[in-house]
């Protein structure tokens, strides 16, 4: 607790106001005492301790001062350096100014003590108390003279005359007072001038003891302001009086004599003591002097300090500001101290933060502004099903949205700041792509072109747009896998080819067949029995053919029919089964099942899935009979994952020849057969109805031989 | 002669100097001081007076400021104390029943080559051609009357006197050098006078 108040005391202004405190009642004190000095012995003790406090105190300031100056500058802080140099400048400044007055003021000092004191004066008044003296003892030894004479007169006189004759002798000789006494001190008789008083003063034990071993007394009294001469002359001894007499006269100064004599003896004494008090007095003000700079010195190296800092403190301000600010706070403000140079400095750094913040924060509204364009143009891309990216002059890939990766199969977004070179090297079916970029980019003008890659199983359509950005900036080149899309094109035009030669068609060839039919019937019995075999055979041939044709027309009406899909959810497993059971009638034909783990329902219209069992079966069994193979078909379905989606896999497997290079690419376009026989619609109707059912299928050759078609249809049952 | 300074310079001084005396004080080794060989108070009639002697051994710092016109006050100082002892002689109940301060003035008369002595509370003056029999005569303390309506019972009561220089009517710029030294601290101490 104590040492928080001496915290507490030691710091802020405590100190100064304490200071203050001390030094009014410390004045006005020693004020008091020095006009009246005999009020010092009562106020010495308060005066010497508030003496002692004062100076401890201001010691104790200047310590604390020092002390922080010197944490500061160790501690490296801003600012201490200045202080420490404008403390050092001003202590300096002090101490030069304060020796050079001390020097000069102690020799004026000691010089103009000393001037007050002259010898020839000395000498002079030394003299004239000599000669007050001599002129004082020639009137001494007269008087002393007549003292004896009329101390002889009287001694012959009877003894009761000698009162009636002292008053004569008074009167006679000027004397102011004549007395007669014994050696025992007692007072025989005596006669006043001043008839007032009637007890003459009493001689003093000097003059008792001067006569006991001599005969007279003579004496200078300084009486009052008078000088008065005293004499005492013992009376010779006489018969009769057993007693030893002396005669005391006290004989007055002539008044002009007498203020001659006042006037030299206190212009001797006061010469005298000022002589003396020479050396205490330069002492007295050589220690007050020495006090007055010592304590000048304290003062100004405190004043030094403190105005160091008042000086330094706005530029330590200034300082942590700019500290402040090139840590990244451009808010900072500083109090503004003064109408100087430095207020006018402050208001300038304040300013400056102002509009760094007004810069800074128009920055930041452009940077978000920036940023949600970014995000909105991100968002669109992301959204977009075609694939946008970007690539600078240097053919370095600088943007790709999502649908860009999933168009060319890579992951653009980890390959971001790669060259197009290097992500043909990483992804070979990229090459063509690349390359056309590369080439277009050289011829620097928009373009578009429709390119196809080479997919694993498959052939990708890719329609390509390529357009510089401003300020040649690169490029932006934004595709679509078309591959669908041309499908779905050639498909309708297929369809429509097949629905119109179905329309066309079917209607005249019932007509031939009946008419075919009516010439057999009609003309047969008439015609010889040579050529009637020839009649049944045309006829029979038309007859053929035109079912031929209306089983042709039926299958271009299955592929061009309109999707009216009755789904149901159906077992997979059993709808397999059911149609393999068809086909095993045949023992030289084999097939196999191979049933998933788990029972597979899906909802399937079961007419078309069958159908579409029908056609793979019928054409893998062909295959393989057409190249005189063994009919050994293995059908499989299981439940697959891809990409988080889960699949129907329906997998139809022959030995046969497979399928040949040619046809890979064009395996499910209508009339893409080499078979003799056939509309060469069956896979094509295959796709069409998987693609119905939301699916895919492809086909795949197997290593050494046979071929593998392969379906996939949405598990989850979205049917778009 | 007096002399006078600036109010501020003599605060200075003061304070500067007060310093050198409490330290100088703490170490100051004693010098002679005046001293009371005799003491004696006796009864006359209905009332008490006081007989002493008091030995002035002026040191020569002293004698050489006399000579050189400087006058210097003496005191005598006399109080009557009713003691109460309460723990032995260790702890005592004292109360002041009368104190008084006599103050003298010694100063030499050149022209004269006279010593005179006054006291200042009546302005009475003494000549002496020697300053031997100055002291002497100073020294001599001859029926002093004590107040009677104190002295009705004197048991108890003990009667202290004690003498010296009074250093604060010394010129200013000797007193600073008067207060430090030890040349100049003559005062005697409180001596008891002997009841008869």
């Amino acid at each position: 607790m104590a040492l928080d108040f001496i915290k507490r005391f030691s710091s802020g202004t405590a100190p100064y106001f304490s200071l203050a405190a001390l030094l009014l009642p410390l004045a006005y004190l020693l004020s008091a005492a020095t006009q009246d000095s005999s009020r010092f012995n009562d106020l010495f003790l308060i005066i010497f301790g508030l003496g002692i406090a004062t100076l401890l105190l201001l010691m104790a300031i200047l310590s604390r001062s020092l002390f922080r100056l010197y944490r500061d500058f160790k501690s490296n802080q801003a600012g201490s350096r200045l202080t420490v140099r404008l403390v050092s400048l001003f202590v300096l400044l002090i101490l030069v100014s304060t020796t050079v007055v001390y020097s000069f003021s102690m020799h004026f000092l000691h010089r103009g003590i000393n001037s007050w004191f002259d010898v020839k004066v000395e000498q002079a008044l030394n003299d004239s108390l000599e000669l007050s003296r001599s002129a004082f003892g020639i009137r001494m030894r007269t008087l002393l003279r007549q003292t004896r004479m009329m101390a002889g007169l009287l001694n012959e006189l009877p003894q009761q005359d000698v009162n009636h004759n002292l008053r004569e002798l008074s009167k006679l000789s000027g004397a102011i007072e004549l007395s007669l006494w014994t050696m025992d001190g007692q007072l025989i008789t005596s006669s006043m001038e001043n008839t007032v008083i009637f007890i003459p003063s009493r001689p003093s034990e000097t003059i008792f003891h001067q006569l006991e071993t001599q005969d007279a007394y003579i004496s200078l009294d300084p009486e009052q302001d008078n000088l008065q001469l005293r004499a005492a002359v013992l009376l010779p001894p006489k018969q009769g009086i057993l007693q030893t007499r002396f005669l005391q006269v006290i004989f007055p100064v002539n008044d002009r004599l007498s203020e001659l004599g006042k006037t030299v003896q206190e212009a001797y004494t006061d010469y005298k003591e000022l002589s003396y008090l020479r050396k205490p007095l330069i002492s007295v003000f050589t220690l007050t002097l020495s006090l007055i700079v010592l304590l000048t010195i304290l003062t100004s190296i405190w004043f030094a300090i403190w105005i160091s800092r008042r000086i330094v403190e706005p530029l330590q301000a200034l300082a942590a500001g700019t500290q402040s600010v090139a840590s990244g706070n451009y808010d900072t403000q500083l109090d503004v101290s003064g109408h100087d140079e430095i207020g006018f400095l402050v208001r300038s750094f304040n300013q400056m933060t102002q509009r760094l913040t007004s810069s800074r924060n128009a920055t930041e509204q452009s940077h978000r502004l920036l940023e949600q364009q970014t995000n909105y143009l991100t968002t669109v891309l992301g959204s977009l099903s075609s694939g946008v990216i970007t690539i600078d002059n240097r053919l370095f890939l600088r943007t790709a949205n999502i649908a860009s990766s999933k168009i060319l199969h890579i992951n653009l977004q980890q390959r971001l700041e790669s060259t197009v070179d290097r992500l043909a090297s990483q992804a070979p079916h990229l090459l063509i792509f690349t390359q056309l970029i590369e080439q277009k980019i050289a011829q620097g003008e928009s373009w578009q072109q429709q390119i196809e890659l080479q997919k694993k199983k498959s052939m990708q359509t890719l329609m390509c747009r390529g357009t510089p950005l401003p300020n040649n900036n690169g490029w932006v080149i934004i595709f679509d896998d078309v591959t669908t899309l041309l499908q779905a094109q050639r498909n309708a035009a297929w369809g429509e080819v097949a629905r119109r030669l179905a329309h066309e068609i079917k209607n005249p060839l019932t007509p031939i067949q009946l008419s075919a039919e009516r010439l057999q019937h009609k003309y047969l019995p008439m015609l010889p029995a040579d050529q009637s075999s020839t009649l049944t055979k045309l006829t029979n041939t038309i007859v053929q053919q035109v079912e031929a044709m209306k089983n042709m027309v039926n299958d271009f009406s299955d592929y061009a029919r309109n999707p009216g899909l009755q789904l149901k959810i159906q077992p997979i497993g059993k709808l397999i089964s059911e149609v393999l059971a068809l086909y095993q009638s045949n023992t030289s034909h084999q097939f196999i099942l191979l049933k998933s783990p788990q029972d597979i329902s899906l909802n399937i219209d079961s007419v078309r899935f069958r159908q579409i069992l029908h056609n793979l079966l019928k054409n893998a069994i062909e295959a393989s009979e057409d190249a005189h193979l063994a009919v050994d078909i293995i059908v499989s379905y299981q439940a697959v994952t891809q990409d988080n989606i889960p699949w129907l896999e329906i997998s139809i497997t022959d030995h046969g020849p497979g399928i040949p290079a040619n046809m890979e690419n064009k395996l499910f376009e209508p009339y893409a057969s080499n078979k003799t026989k056939g509309t060469g619609l069956g896979l094509a109707i295959v796709q069409k109805i998987v693609e119905e059912h939301g699916g895919h299928v492809w086909a795949e050759n197997l290593t050494p031989s046979g071929a593998s078609i392969i379906i996939r249809l949405p598990l989850e049952g979205a049917i778009p | 002669m007096v002399f006078i300074m600036p109010a501020s310079v003599i605060a200075k001084i003061y304070g500067f100097l007060a310093l050198l005396f409490f330290l100088s004080s703490i170490n100051a080794v004693r010098a002679t001081t005046f001293d009371i060989p005799s003491a004696h108070i006796s009864k006359i009639g209905n009332g008490h007076v006081l007989n002493a002697t008091i030995n002035y051994p002026l040191t020569p710092r002293v004698i050489e400021a006399l000579d050189n016109g400087i006058p210097i006050i003496f005191f005598q100082e006399f109080k009557l104390l009713d003691i109460t002892p309460l723990l032995g002689e260790y702890w005592q109940w004292e109360e002041t029943l009368w104190q008084t301060k006599i103050r003298y003035e010694l100063r030499y008369h050149a022209l004269a080559q006279q010593y005179i002595l006054q006291d200042l509370a009546t302005g009475k003056e003494s000549h002496f051609p020697s300053l031997e029999g100055t002291l002497h005569a100073l020294g001599k303390v001859q029926n002093f009357t004590l107040p009677p309506e104190h002295l009705v019972n004197t048991n108890d009561l003990t009667f202290l006197l004690r003498s010296g220089i009074d250093l604060y009517a010394l010129p200013t710029p000797m007193r600073p050098g008067a207060i430090i030294s030890s040349k100049w601290h003559l005062t005697s101490p409180w001596t008891p006078a002997q009841w008869h």
